[in-house]
C-alpha cells in the first residue's frame, strides 16, 4: 500500500471520557487507513468505539470526552496545483473543521427518526448544507438567465400586447448578466437559494427518491425510515464528499429497506466516487457492502483486512469468535458458539491485550503487553500475540 | 407434538386501534394492526414469527396474552377460552403465560434491586416473601447465569445482555407454560446475543416452554424456531415447519428472506431487492395485501383476498397461486449449497 492511494490514516488516535465513575478509555489507540474509493466496513460490539472514532474523526466528540492523542490525516486533492495535501485534523482550528464536516467528511447517523430537524423540509434541509459550503455564483447567476430568457420567451408569445421597451429591457439585462458569466458576482441571497434547492433536487433524484419534487417540500415526518434514510444520504453526498460515514445506518431499517439502502450505497460509489465507511456490527452488511474491514475491541483496532480475507482467513480470535456466534441461514445447529463473559467495562480495562480474560488462547505475554498491529501477511493487519494459524490456500 | 391439543388456539383474531382526528377527537379511521389472523402453538415447540416493523407482530404477541383486549376472534389458553375473562379470573391465568419485552432496561425498574424485581411476581401472587422469596429468586438467578452477589444491585449495575437474563428470570418465576420472547435480543450484541439464545434453548428442554418468538431477525427465528409465521400487513402468510431459507410457497416470504444479507463476500450483491414499502395499515390493499408489490401478481389478485391453505405436512400460504410460481433460486439457497459442498468456510 503507497501513500498517494490513501484519503485518510488514523494512527494512534486515544479518546477518553472523564466522568465521574472514572476515566473511560474510549479509544485506546485505533489504527485505520481509507483507501480512495474504497468501502471499508468498521465492525465491533456496542460500545466497542465505533462510533467514537467515528465523530473523532470528524471532531464531534462532546465533553466529557477528549481526544487525547494520535493523528488523524486526511489526504485532501489540491484543485490548483494537482497534489495532494496531508492534513492532520487534530491541528487544524474550529474554523477550519467547519469547512471539513459536510464538505469533505460527511456522516450519516444511524437514527433516522431524530436527524433530520423536524421543522424544515427536506429541501430547506439539503439546501442549507449546500449554500454553507459550495461557492453558488455560477448556479444562481445560470438560473437568474434561465428565468430571463422564460420570461422573455412569454413575452414573445403574446404578440404586440406587451410594449416593446419592456422586452428591450429584459434582453438588456439579459446580455448584462451573460456577460458576468466568466466572472459571476456574489449572488443575490434568493437565487443562492433557488440553485441550492436545484442541487437538493438533483441529490434526491440521485439517491433513487420517488418523487424527488414532492419529497422537497415535505417534512422528515412525512417520510417512512427508508425514504428519511435516503434524505440523509442525499444530504451527506450533497459537496460530494471525500468520505462519507455511515453510523450504523440502515440498522434502524427493515431488512427489504435496508437491502435497498445497501444497493443504493453501492451504486452511489460507483457513480460519485466518494469513499465509505460504514460502521456496523452485522456481518452480513459487510460482506453485502464492503471491500475492506477494521475490526474494533474495546477500543482498539484488533484486525484490518480485505474483505474475502476476512471471511476465510481471521487470525484474531476474536474476529474468529464473532464470525461464528451469528446464526446461519443455512445451518441446523442446537446451539450456538459463543464467546465467554462480556465486553470490559473501559474505565478500568483489563491490562495487556483487551481480549485477553475472554480469549481460548490466552497466555502471560497476552496480560501483560498490549499487541501492536502488525501486518502479518501481505495486507492483513492483526493485533494479537498468538493469531491463529493462516488459512492461506484452504478456502 | 401434534397428538396433544394445542396450548394456545387462536381463531380469527383481530385487533384494530382507533385513529382519531378532529376537535371532538372523532374515530377517523382504523389501524388493522392483527386482522383475522388462525394460529395454533403446541405445548413444547418454538412458534417463531417474522415480519418487518408495523407487520402487526408484536401486537398478535401481546393480544394473546390479553395484554391487549381483542376487537375480535378467540383465544384458548389450554383448552380455556379466555377471550373475554374479567380481571381477578386472568389473573390466575397470567401465572402460566408471561412475556420478555424487546428493552430489558425499560422493563426493570431502575430503583428497584434484581431481588424484588424478580421476586415481585411471587409477592403479588402470594407465593412466597421474605427469606424464602429471597431463595427462590436465588434459584432463578442461578438458572440464568447470574449468582448471589447480583441479588442486591440495581438494573444500571449490569450489561445488556444480562438485563436481559434478569427479564427471562422474572419471567420464569411464577413456573410459566408459555412465554412470548418479544424481539428479546435485538438489542443486544451478537457475542452476548449467542449467549442469550443457548440459554433460551436451554430452559425450554429444561422446563418443558412453550415459546412464541416474535423477531425481525430472520436468521435468529430460524435457529430457535420449530415453525415460523411470516406476517405481512396483519395477516399470516406463510406457516412453515420447513427451513425458511430453502421451501418457501409465498413470493413475500421469498423476498423478505433473498433480502438478508448474506455473511460472504462471494455472494454480495446478489439479492433480489423488494420494490416499494409496506403499506399504510390504516387503509390495507384489497385482496391480497402482498400485489402492490409482488410480481407475480394477477387481476384476481387485486380482487380476491386469498386464505391460508394446507399445502401438504402443515405448511399454511396465503397465495392464490402457491405452489405453481417459480421463484428461480435464490442467493440464500445457492450459499447453502456451497456451504454442503464445503465451498464456504
Amino acid at each position: 500500500m503507497s501513500d498517494d492511494e490513501l484519503v485518510l490514516k488514523v494512527e494512534d488516535l486515544v479518546t477518553n471520557f472523564y466522568t465521574y465513575e472514572g476515566v473511560v478509555k474510549a479509544l485506546d489507540g485505533v489504527n485505520l487507513f481509507l483507501r480512495k474509493g474504497d468501502t471499508m466496513g468498521l465492525v465491533g460490539e456496542t460500545g466497542c468505539g465505533k462510533s467514537v472514532t467515528a465523530r473523532s474523526i470528524l471532531r464531534l466528540v462532546e465533553p466529557p470526552g477528549r481526544i487525547e492523542g494520535g493523528r488523524i490525516l486526511l489526504y485532501v486533492p489540491n484543485e490548483e496545483s494537482g497534489n495532494v495535501e496531508e492534513v492532520d485534523l487534530l491541528k487544524l482550528s474550529e474554523e477550519d473543521m467547519l469547512h471539513v464536516r459536510g464538505r469533505l467528511v460527511s456522516i450519516v447517523f444511524q437514527d433516522p427518526a431524530t436527524f433530520p430537524n423536524p421543522v424544515f423540509t427536506i429541501g430547506d434541509q439539503i439546501a442549507e448544507v449546500v449554500m454553507l459550503h459550495q461557492d453558488l455564483r455560477k448556479e444562481a447567476l445560470e438560473i437568474r438567465i434561465e428565468e430571463l430568457r422564460n420570461a422573455l420567451d412569454k413575452l414573445e408569445g403574446k404578440g404586440g400586447l406587451v410594449s416593446s421597451t419592456r422586452r428591450e429591457k429584459i434582453r438588456e439585462r439579459l446580455a448584462h448578466y451573460e456577460s458576468q458569466l466568466d466572472d459571476p458576482p456574489e449572488p443575490d441571497p434568493k437565487y443562492k437559494k433557488k440553485a441550492a434547492l436545484k442541487i437538493a433536487e438533483d441529490m434526491l433524484r440521485l439517491v433513487k427518491m420517488p418523487a424527488p419534487d414532492k419529497v422537497m417540500m415535505q417534512y422528515p415526518h412525512e417520510l417512512s425510515g427508508g425514504m428519511r434514510q435516503r434524505a440523509l444520504i442525499a444530504m451527506a453526498l450533497a459537496c460530494n464528499p471525500l468520505i462519507l460515514i455511515c453510523d450504523e445506518a440502515t440498522t434502524a431499517l427493515d431488512v427489504t429497506v435496508q437491502a435497498q439502502v445497501l444497493n443504493l450505497l453501492n451504486e452511489l460509489k460507483k457513480e460519485v466516487g466518494t469513499s465509505i465507511i460504514i460502521i456496523t456490527h452485522d456481518m452480513g452488511v459487510v460482506a453485502e457492502t464492503c471491500s475492506w474491514v477494521t475490526v474494533m475491541y474495546a477500543g482498539t483496532t484488533v484486525e484490518s483486512c480485505a474483505t474475502e480475507e476476512l471471511f476465510y482467513n481471521p487470525r484474531h480470535p476474536y474476529t474468529a469468535g464473532l464470525l461464528t456466534a451469528v446464526p446461519k441461514l443455512h445451518e441446523n445447529r442446537e446451539r450456538l458458539p459463543q464467546i465467554r463473559g462480556s465486553v470490559p467495562n473501559l474505565i478500568t480495562p483489563p491490562p495487556g491485550c483487551r481480549f485477553h480474560p475472554r480469549c481460548d488462547y490466552a497466555t502471560g505475554i497476552c496480560e501483560t503487553e498490549k499487541p501492536h498491529l502488525k501486518e502479518i501477511s501481505p495486507g492483513h493487519w492483526v493485533a494479537c500475540h498468538h493469531p491463529l494459524p493462516d488459512k492461506g490456500g484452504k478456502r | 407434538m401434534s397428538e396433544m391439543g394445542p396450548l394456545v388456539k387462536v381463531r380469527g383474531l383481530k385487533k384494530h386501534f382507533p385513529l382519531t382526528g378532529g376537535v371532538f377527537r372523532k374515530v377517523v379511521g382504523r389501524v388493522h394492526a392483527v386482522d383475522g389472523v388462525d394460529l395454533d402453538i403446541y405445548p413444547g415447540e418454538t412458534l417463531g414469527v417474522v415480519g418487518e416493523s408495523g407487520c402487526g407482530k408484536t401486537t398478535l404477541g401481546r393480544t394473546i396474552l390479553r395484554l391487549l383486549d381483542p376487537t375480535e376472534g378467540t383465544i384458548e389458553f389450554d383448552g380455556k377460552d379466555i377471550t373475554h375473562l374479567g380481571h381477578r379470573e386472568l389473573r390466575h391465568i397470567r401465572r402460566q403465560m408471561q412475556i420478555v419485552f424487546q428493552d430489558p432496561m425499560a422493563s426493570l425498574d431502575p430503583r428497584v434491586t434484581i431481588k424484588n424485581s424478580v421476586g415481585e411476581p411471587l409477592v403479588v401472587h402470594g407465593i412466597a416473601r421474605g427469606p424464602k422469596m429471597r431463595e427462590m429468586v436465588l434459584e432463578l438467578l442461578r438458572k440464568v447465569g447470574l449468582n448471589e452477589d447480583h441479588l442486591n444491585r440495581f438494573p444500571h449495575e449490569f450489561s445488556g445482555g444480562q438485563r436481559q437474563r434478569i427479564c427471562i428470570a422474572r419471567a420464569l418465576a411464577l413456573n410459566p407454560k408459555f412465554i412470548v420472547m418479544d424481539e428479546p435480543t435485538s438489542s443486544t450484541d451478537v457475542s452476548v446475543q449467542a449467549q442469550t439464545l443457548n440459554l433460551m434453548k436451554d430452559l425450554q428442554d429444561e422446563l418443558g416452554l412453550t415459546y412464541m418468538f416474535i423477531s425481525h431477525d430472520l436468521s435468529v427465528v430460524k435457529h430457535m424456531s420449530d415453525r415460523v409465521a411470516v406476517m405481512y400487513l396483519g395477516k399470516i402468510v406463510e406457516l412453515t415447519p420447513h427451513d425458511i431459507f430453502r421451501t418457501t410457497l409465498h413470493p413475500y416470504t421469498f423476498a423478505l428472506v433473498s433480502a438478508v444479507p448474506i455473511p460472504d463476500p462471494r455472494f454480495a450483491g446478489k439479492a433480489t431487492i423488494l420494490k416499494g414499502e409496506v403499506p399504510s395499515p390504516v387503509n390495507p390493499p384489497k385482496g391480497c395485501r402482498f400485489h402492490p408489490r409482488c410480481i407475480f401478481a394477477q387481476e384476481v389478485c387485486s380482487e380476491e383476498e386469498p386464505p391460508l391453505r394446507d399445502m401438504g405436512d402443515g405448511h399454511l400460504v396465503a397465495c392464490h397461486f402457491a405452489g405453481a410460481l417459480d421463484f428461480g433460486k435464490s442467493v440464500q439457497q445457492e450459499y447453502a449449497e456451497a456451504a454442503e459442498n464445503g465451498a464456504a468456510m
